[in-house]
């Protein structure tokens, strides 16, 4: 088993403890930072999250799996050049305003950011404003990624899409939508971007919107 | 949670005519399907007249170290027979067990003070098994004051508070639970065991009361059971209890059991 393949494989099993030793070694033998980086997490994570779309492994495994990768780009980092993590853009996440729920969306984050993009999380309950603002502050940014938990607050999901949508950024920016009783024909009928049911398949969904 | 499969015993009417047949197959299979059901510990107990016990317990401890690399615990209410026995097993193992009846804990104590051994100790002395908490506490006490005095850190003992039939208890399981509570909290890294299915004796449906029992008592700090590891139900329950009591990290042994098939639907 090559290097890299011992890194995929420790990611893949959500080993934190072993895996900033296994990165340290891939590096000592002269394995190319990036191709760690590329070949040995997003790819990894991109296998784990097609797992976990089949009904495979189960949400925790998830998790492990990306803080594993996180302790991993934390050894790595001083050998990228700066912004090899992240390199696909921004995404600012929030859930909307009137909605407190966070694991889902914390889910979302930490898999967006494990398939190469740098995530700004707003956190929950945040108003229009906030996110208006955040999008002026990071005119970089290539996707706004909104979560609605309750039927509740679904209204509150669509005036923050017609807000964006009203924006004169709008054209640079894809938005992206999610929660339990959102559905995509929810998502067209408020004008997002795109839809997507779980957090793997909005990891891949935001590769596809910057693609 | 520590498991000590109960499989191989000589009380068990299919085990003891296994071992008055010699058949070392039958011995061998009940090690094999408690290993691979993640039991922590083997338990051996011949459960022959004292005289022919050590020469028992040598041809059954044999036919598990053929089988399986796990710890053996040692089971006979003999401590001269223990002292003996003990000495055929290849690795450290358990025990079982000691009380303060007699001279027994004197005697098993300093054999095992300098090795990595484990022991079982039962809250019984000259006077019976106490009635009450309190008594049963003391006699706690004077366990372990002898563990002190033979240098036996907490660590290597697996208390036993002597869980009794539910069905003649008339608090419940209260008094078993005040044993727990307070032992675990005077000593965080002491082992508290039981033989569950005790608890069960005489009453219909035993599965669901051993399962009830296991469940509350390690809320109160028992980590440490006799019984079947093969009984998927309860090495479910066991999984899913450390789980809930935030002792398994992202639920990922849970997780990992299952996928090993030990639990759930059979695959």
């Amino acid at each position: 088993m090559s290097k890299i393949d011992e890194v995929a494989a420790l990611v893949e099993k959500g080993k934190a403890k072993q895996i900033g030793a296994a990165v340290q070694e891939a590096l000592d033998a002269g394995c190319d930072p990036n191709e760690i980086l590329n070949k040995g997490m997003i790819d990894a994570m991109g296998v784990v999250g097609e797992k976990f779309k089949n009904n495979e492994i189960f949400v925790p495994e998830m998790l492990v799996a990306a803080k594993a990768m996180k302790v991993g780009v934390e050894v790595l980092k001083p050998h990228l050049s700066s912004g090899s993590t992240g390199a696909l853009g921004k995404v600012i996440i929030a859930t909307v305003a009137g909605d407190l729920h966070d694991i889902g969306k914390n889910l979302v984050a930490m898999m967006i950011e494990s398939a190469g993009f740098e995530v700004i999380d707003l956190g929950v309950d945040v108003p229009i404003d906030k996110i208006i603002a955040a999008v002026n502050e990071n005119p970089d940014v290539k996707i706004v990624a909104l979560s609605a938990l309750l039927t509740t607050t679904m209204p509150s999901l669509r005036d923050t899409v017609a807000a964006l949508n009203g924006a004169p950024f709008r054209g640079n920016i894809k938005v992206m939508v999610g929660g339990a009783p959102i559905t995509q024909a929810f998502a067209d009928e408020i004008g997002a971007d795109g839809y997507s049911e779980d957090a793997a398949s909005a990891a891949t969904l935001a590769k596809s919107l910057v693609a | 949670m520590i498991i000590i499969g109960e499989k191989i015993n000589g009380s068990i009417p299919s085990v003891a005519e296994a071992i008055a047949n010699r058949d070392a197959d039958f011995i061998k299979q009940r090690a094999l399907v408690q290993a691979n059901a993640n039991a922590t510990f083997i338990d051996c107990c011949a459960s022959v007249p004292e005289a022919e016990e050590v020469e028992t317990l040598k041809w059954m401890i044999d036919c598990i170290q053929e089988v399986t690399d796990l710890p053996i615990s040692v089971d006979s209410p003999s401590p001269d027979v223990l002292i003996e026995a003990y000495k055929f097993c290849k690795r450290p193992g358990l025990i079982n067990s000691v009380s303060m009846e007699g001279d027994k804990i004197d005697k098993i104590f300093p054999v095992i003070a300098d090795t990595d051994w484990e022991v079982v100790a039962l809250c019984s002395d000259d006077t019976g098994i106490p009635k009450t908490a309190a008594d049963r506490l003391r006699v706690f006490d004077n366990i372990m004051a002898k563990a002190k005095e033979y240098g036996i850190k907490p660590s290597r003992l697996h208390i036993d508070p002597l869980v009794e039939m539910l069905c003649t208890s008339e608090d419940g399981i209260a008094m078993n639970i005040e044993v727990i509570s307070t032992i675990r909290k005077q000593y965080p890294d002491i082992h508290i065991t039981a033989a569950v299915s005790n608890i069960s004796f005489n009453l219909p449906v035993r599965k669901l009361l051993n399962m009830s029992f296991t469940v509350l008592a390690m809320n109160y700090g028992l980590d440490s059971a006799i019984l079947d590891p093969t009984n998927r139900d309860m090495l479910g329950l066991i999984y899913a209890t450390e789980a809930m009591l935030g002792k398994d990290d992202f639920c990922m042994e849970y997780i990992e059991a299952y996928r090993d098939g030990l639990f759930g639907p059979k695959k």
